[in-house]
């Protein structure tokens, strides 16, 4: 088994920078989803892992072994494609053995990597069907199949789900769960949708024009992105920022804001007097119709019905044109009026704050007076 | 929502066939002045066609159309007075941006020093003021969209027809041109009648959601309504996401009360008419299923119909989970909010439901008929369980 580690790598297309000096490593046996909006650099860095594409700068490593100028059957990996690969006309055992018969295994070590390729993503039913008779999510289940079958130590998707028809994605989506957990080899998995990344990954790396901005797993990097463009491309909707002011006074750090009743504490390193934007997901604010500790009043503009039932909230805050944007459960939503006056308040242990370069700092918030067991 | 409640542009009742094939059957469709209107339905629903009719490119075979009070059905498209923002982009690849948004103007003889006013308006509308001097192929899709936008509203109307203006855009990009759709309709206070096959971007835009499906309109209100007390089995399917839950079930009397037999549990039914031996469509929103990891005992606190189920996927969208679980062979999906659950593919869980979160419609027609019981249904539902186990 090997980790795949990135060096440098530079791609220009023209007086384009695709990817813009990426040093990475992928880990060993995980699930690394490459996620990030169209034209981030994702497809053309596992491009260049497979070899279909040649770096400008840079080196790829599989393990120790040097890739760089390998071609790509050279590199023994495993790709699946946007688009369900396959060979009509021979079923959907046959798809799945073919590559192994150039590969000198015993007729029964091959029989037994198919049946084993074929169990794990829910083929059993399909294993005599000639492959031109199912739909595309099962084709694509057949390409996966064939993939894993020939046991390669890197296998890479490149977006697997998005072509694939409505109706066969969750039994698609099923199976690369099941698989992803199960498999040991090393698996970049490129994707644009969000979802998909959180729900497959053990940990994403999110790119952002031509750069890898944050590496972590799933929920970490929703809870505690480092940027803001972590906060925003994350989430449904995305975080939502606010202006604020960082201020040092008698030695202590404040920060204040429209969507605070007063001066809120700040606890840090080097913090300096600054203009800042504080960050919370949409979720994470309470909303009520009576004032509670640490609310602030807001004008309910508008509601509207969201996933699971959900009420997206746009809100005025007075002093600012920015608009708020919360999201709240059936049950509070329900009792809401459809617009007027009501009362938001920010737990602070949700809130993050971001410098004016749109990077988060560490810091933590209090309510003022600054309880002991912070100090 | 409107003040006036003035209609701006009203259908009564359009049918369209082609061949032997109805596609519009006799629709009745009101949008009122100053509200964002939707016209939301699946694929091939008839949304495009209803569209075309409107805008002129298709005659209705019967019915007519009417816009601020006049009879335009037979009106030629260039009379009609309608901005029209179609689906694709169309724009001209050897114009700059500014020549794109301009060209409607420029053809309706609008004198360049106006136009120039009208095209700087809509560039800062839909943030692309600094965009008007590059051509299309310098844009990204997201922004290509915002010009074709720029150009159907620059048109000097009050009342446009946006064709599904989002599809095939980024979801993030969506999410944000849905928030620049608001508050263009916000700064125009014009009419606009929007045309979706995404729910969540009619129930986000709408003022009011008119359903259309088999090229019929299933039931037109305020969304949350439409939501929450649909009228129609259809309604309940369509408008939501995830897509509402229905089983199959059965109308009895069971001594004083009316209960209703599905695949998976009994409940007592709330149902003013009397129905019993009667078919049944029942209806349950994903957010109303609540899971447990424990089996057996998981007590009422949820709700007093448990389901023995199995979990086949868990979805991460960030601020909640979608579940999709089968129960006795049967497929459910529900909303969570717990992110502590950790990895559950193919768990066994135990589900709970309250049966007044249950929706009844009539398996012949699809009609609403009412809910399961609240308050004494627990209690009956306890009492059934405990004389079966006795």
């Amino acid at each position: 088994m090997a980790e795949i580690r990135v060096e440098h790598l530079t791609k220009t297309f023209g007086s384009l920078r695709a990817l813009d000096d990426v040093t990475f490593t992928f880990p060993n046996g995980q699930v690394t989803c490459l996620l990030g909006p169209s034209g981030c650099g994702k497809t053309t860095l596992m491009r260049i892992i497979a070899g279909l594409e040649q770096q400008t700068e840079g080196e790829v490593f599989f393990g120790e072994r040097n890739v760089s100028r390998l071609s790509p059957s050279k590199r023994d990996i495993g790709m699946v494609f946007q688009y369900p690969v396959v060979y009509r006309g021979i079923n959907v055992y046959r798809n799945i053995e073919l590559p192994l018969q150039s590969m000198k295994l015993s007729k029964q070590e091959r029989k037994q990597r198919v049946d084993s390729a074929i169990e794990l993503m829910g083929l059993g039913a399909n294993a005599d069907q000639d492959v031109s008779k199912l739909d595309n999510g099962t084709r694509q289940k057949v390409s996966v199949a064939r993939e894993v079958a020939r046991q390669p130590e890197i296998i890479l998707f490149d977006e697997p789900i998005t072509n694939v028809d409505a109706n066969s994605k969750l039994q698609l989506k099923r199976s690369l769960k099941e698989l992803t957990r199960s498999l040991s080899q090393t698996i970049v998995y490129v994707t644009h949708d969000q979802t998909e990344a959180m729900t497959l990954a053990d940990q994403i790396a999110l790119m952002q024009d031509g750069r890898i901005v944050q590496c972590a797993p799933p929920r970490d990097l929703y809870n505690q992105p480092d940027d803001r463009f972590g906060g925003w491309f994350l989430g449904n909707p995305g975080m939502v920022f606010f202006n604020a002011r960082l201020s040092q006074e008698s030695g202590a750090g404040f920060l204040r804001s429209e969507l605070f009743p007063g001066p809120i504490a700040v606890k840090g390193e080097g913090l300096v007097d600054a203009n800042v934007t504080i960050g919370i997901r949409p979720e994470n604010i309470h909303v009520s119709t009576q004032p509670v500790p640490g609310s602030v009043p807001v004008e309910l503009h508008r509601k509207s019905i969201q996933i699971g039932g959900q009420y997206l909230l746009a809100l005025g805050v007075s002093g600012t044109d920015t608009l708020l944007k919360a999201k709240v459960a059936p049950s509070v939503g329900e009792r809401l009026p459809s617009s007027g006056p009501v009362h938001v308040e920010l737990p602070l242990d949700r809130v993050a704050v971001f410098n004016e370069g749109g990077n988060r700092i560490a810091a933590a918030l209090y309510a003022v007076p600054v309880p002991e067991t912070a100090t | 929502m409107s003040q006036a409640e003035t209609p701006i542009l009203q259908f009564e009742q359009v049918s369209k066939t082609y061949g032997n094939v109805p596609v519009l059957s006799e629709i009745n469709l009101t949008a009122l002045e100053s509200d964002l209107t939707v016209v939301y339905g699946p694929p091939a629903s008839g949304k495009s066609v209803l569209v075309r009719i409107l805008t002129g490119l298709e005659h209705a075979d019967s019915g007519r159309i009417l816009l601020r009070g006049q009879d335009i059905t037979r009106v030629a498209p260039a009379e009609r007075n309608i901005g029209y923002v179609p689906q694709s982009f169309a724009l001209y690849p050897h114009y700059t941006v500014r020549k794109n948004i301009s060209y409607p103007l420029d053809l309706a003889g609008v004198p360049s020093s106006e136009s120039r006013d009208v095209v700087a308006n809509a560039a800062a509308m839909l943030k692309i003021e600094e965009h008007l001097e590059k051509s299309p192929d310098q844009l990204s899709g997201g922004q290509k969209q915002r010009v074709a936008i720029a150009r159907g509203i620059a048109k000097r109307t009050d009342f446009f027809v946006l064709d599904d203006p989002l599809a095939g855009l980024d979801f993030k990009l969506r999410e944000q041109l849905v928030d620049d759709l608001r508050g263009l309709k916000a700064a125009t206070g014009a009419s606009i009648l929007y045309v979706t096959s995404d729910v969540i971007e009619a129930m986000t835009l709408a003022d009011r959601l008119a359903v259309l499906s088999g090229g019929q309109i299933i039931e037109t209100n305020h969304p949350e309504q439409l939501y929450r007390s649909p009228q129609h089995a259809h309604t309940m399917a369509l408008v939501g996401f995830p897509p509402a839950n229905f089983l199959r079930g059965t109308l009895e009397h069971r001594g004083d009360h009316l209960w209703c037999t599905t695949p998976l549990f009994a409940f007592p039914a709330d149902i003013a008419a009397s129905g019993a031996n009667r078919d049944v469509y029942v209806g349950l929103r994903p957010e109303r299923i609540h899971l447990s990891h424990r089996i057996g005992d998981v007590g009422d606190d949820e709700g007093p119909l448990h389901i023995a189920a199995r979990v086949i996927l868990r979805e991460d969208l960030g601020g909640e989970d979608i579940v999709y679980l089968q129960a006795d062979g049967i497929p459910l999906t529900m909303v969570d909010h717990d992110h502590h659950r950790g990895d559950d593919l193919n768990a066994d869980v135990t589900l709970s439901i309250f049966p007044h979160h249950l929706t009844i419609f009539s398996a012949d027609g699809g009609g609403l008929l009412g809910r399961g019981a609240r308050g004494e249904g627990a209690a009956a539902i306890r009492a059934e369980a405990g004389a079966h186990h006795g």
